[in-house]
């Protein structure tokens, strides 16, 4: 990943004190409890824990995916917090990169189309964002399914493809949430090794139950009712 | 502009959901301009029957409805009527008639009328509507004049066994000796007429006519020699403001004998059937519009909605929710513009052909019952066109409805939060 920024600030992610709370008809579900985190160095960082623990709900926020009701997320020396939408949407563009359990991709949307979308959010010229969304496709291995749209591509290479647009604009940190979650073994081997790629020059949150995904990972957490309950 | 290109493109590669969605607007879009052609076919027709009234006098002999074989009414305006009149001032046209009833069924009855070839085909009751339409076979032409021809209404040709299809052969046996309570038998021999033409007017017993060259009436009837005279003469004045100085004039010259009959027929026709259908046609074309801006609405609402998670994925990777916003509003105004077209192509094609099921299905049942079966018969076709003035409006409420139904949608998903959006239903 030749693109990738060369040193990564100290504290690319920090939390405090950050809670989440849903309603859900009467009731209150407390997805994050208090959550104190801090991550300062690029690698890949998995977040394991069981199903409705609050993995994602973690990589929402840090992601600004979503608001926190307490509590203060820092990523990349921002804080969230408070920032206006508009400012959000500023950080999700250049200081993030998401790849999702189930792809998104934009089903009308080529492999390459899809790949230069964050970059045309981010006003890069035509010629410059092809060119590099060539390149991280060519790089994940989809040289040959430029043109093919989503539906045309299997369930890996569509991930492939997510990857690489996650990659556009060059982000410090890469959140994955369960990216191997719909893929069969084969294929999530291969994304495994791409995002261990990928966090060799950037840090990389990836919320998975797989657990050869998490051995691969630098350092671990564990969370459990709302709460980050290990970390190795 | 970058997101106006992305929505035209997002756009143009779902071409099921593009055909769909523009069969969709576009049907309405048809519903639409072929109840607007309607309503203009028949406001022309009110149109050409006002002209008529404004500038059209009717002489019949006084007292007399001047039917040749009508029990206690048969007396006929002079022969030098005709003369007299065609001296005044500011007179454009004179046109003579003869007319005689012939009995149907019962108590009913048609009516035989005599006329100059190339003068119009004056309608009992409604003379001044002018003339009918031909719907099978051909006009008059000045070879017909004194030759045994006529043209017939469709409801007598429907009486008559005259279709159509036998037109080629058709021939109609005129039987002056045929009498009941109201007509009175005339000595005269049987006499064959070629049918050439049926005709539509509009009217129950507008169609119960046949109309044949005056001369050839004469013979048939033997209003000929000393017993000349005129059933009606159809005075038009020059211009609308002589009409009083001609009506002057007329009873000056023939006050003793005739009676002056300023037509109302026409008046009343427009004071009913028209205005009911210019009604109907503004109700059901406002019908139209609402169900064409509603479906339109919930079609981009539900299309919007539907992409709630790709909206929260293009937020998650950077779009702004105004960028999202026109997208999708260019999307939508996009595919309506299309919707829209399509509806206007499919009435130039089909409008002509649905113009008559339309008309019986949306307006016939709201007329007058003498009206239902031959007004649209009457109305010289519905044109397919399409005016630049009705093209913007189309495409104006169109646009309009979609960014509306549109930006709504979007609105809605875009203020959540990207995890929201994509968990959206």
């Amino acid at each position: 990943m030749s693109e990738a920024k060369a040193v990564v600030q100290k504290a690319v992610v920090q939390l405090k004190g950050v809670t989440k709370h849903y309603s859900r008809g009467s009731e209150v579900v407390k997805a994050l409890d208090g959550v104190d985190l801090r991550i300062d160095e690029m690698g890949m960082v998995a977040i394991v824990g069981p199903s409705g623990s609050g993995k994602s709900s973690l990589l929402h926020m840090i992601g600004a995916m979503d608001r926190p009701t307490q509590g203060e997320v820092i990523v990349a020396g921002q804080a969230l917090t408070g920032l206006p939408q508009q400012a959000l949407t500023r950080f999700r563009r250049q200081t993030v990169g998401f790849v999702f359990q189930t792809f998104n991709l934009i089903p009308n949307l080529t492999a390459l189309e899809n790949g230069t979308l964050p970059m045309e959010f981010n006003r890069i010229a035509k010629a410059e964002r092809e060119a590099r969304a060539r390149r991280l496709l060519d790089q994940v291995g989809l040289s040959h399914r430029l043109s093919h749209r989503p539906g045309e591509l299997s369930g890996g290479e569509q991930q492939r493809v997510a990857i690489a647009r996650a990659l556009a604009n060059d982000p410090p940190l890469i959140l994955a949430d369960e990216p191997t979650g719909n893929l069969d073994t084969e294929s999530g081997q291969k994304i495994y090794e791409l995002l261990q790629e990928v966090a060799r020059q950037r840090t990389v949150l990836v919320v998975t139950h797989a657990e050869p995904l998490a051995r691969m990972a630098d350092r671990v957490l564990q969370i459990k009712d709302g709460r980050i309950v290990g970390d190795a | 502009m970058r997101m106006v290109v992305l929505g035209v493109r997002n756009l143009l590669r779902n071409k099921l959901r593009l055909v769909v969605v523009a069969l969709l607007i576009g049907f309405p879009f048809f519903l639409l301009l072929a109840l607007q052609a309607i309503g203009a076919a028949v406001r022309g027709q009110t149109e050409l029957l006002k002209q008529g009234v404004d500038t059209n006098l009717q002489l019949r002999a006084k007292g007399s409805m001047g039917h040749v074989n009508m029990v206690g009414s048969y007396r006929l305006l002079p022969h030098d009527a005709l003369e007299k009149v065609r001296r005044i001032e500011h007179v454009a046209k004179v046109e003579p008639y003869l007319l005689a009833m012939s009995p149907t069924q019962g108590h009913n009855f048609a009516m035989h009328v005599g006329l100059q070839v190339g003068d119009a085909k004056r309608l009992e009751s409604h003379g001044e509507a002018g003339n009918p339409r031909i719907i099978a076979g051909r006009d008059f032409t000045p070879e017909d004049a004194g030759k045994d021809v006529a043209l017939i209404g469709q409801g007598y040709a429907r009486w008559a066994g005259i279709t159509p299809e036998t037109l080629p052969t058709a021939r109609f046996m005129v039987d002056p000796t045929r009498s009941n309570p109201v007509i009175f038998p005339l000595n005269r021999p049987k006499h064959e007429l070629k049918i050439i033409g049926i005709y539509a007017s509009g009217y129950v017993f507008g169609d119960l006519q046949l109309f044949m060259p005056i001369e050839t009436f004469r013979r048939i009837y033997g209003v000929e020699g000393v017993e000349q005279g005129l059933s009606w003469l159809f005075v038009t004045a020059d211009s609308v403001d002589n009409v009083a100085f001609v009506e002057g004039k007329i009873r000056e010259a023939l006050g003793g004998v005739a009676d002056l009959i300023a037509p109302k027929a026409a008046a009343a026709f427009a004071s009913t059937t028209t205005k009911t259908v210019d009604r109907v046609a503004d109700t059901v074309s406002l019908f139209a519009v609402a169900l064409m801006a509603v479906v339109i609405f919930f079609v981009m609402l539900v299309t919007v909605r539907e992409r709630a998670r790709e909206i929260g994925t293009l937020k998650a990777i950077g779009a702004s929710d105004g960028g999202i916003m026109v997208q999708f509003l260019a999307e939508a105004m996009a595919l309506s513009a299309i919707g829209g077209l399509f509806g206007m192509v499919l009435f130039r094609a089909l409008g002509g052909v649905f113009g008559g099921p339309l008309f019986a299905l949306g307006i016939g049942p709201f007329l007058p019952a003498q009206y239902q079966d031959t007004l649209f018969e009457s109305l010289g076709g519905i044109s397919a066109g399409v005016g630049p003035a009705t093209v913007g409006l189309v495409l104006v409420i169109a646009v309009v409805v979609a960014a509306v139904g549109s930006g709504y949608g979007a609105w809605q998903v875009t203020r959540l939060s990207p995890v929201e959006a994509m968990k959206h239903e």
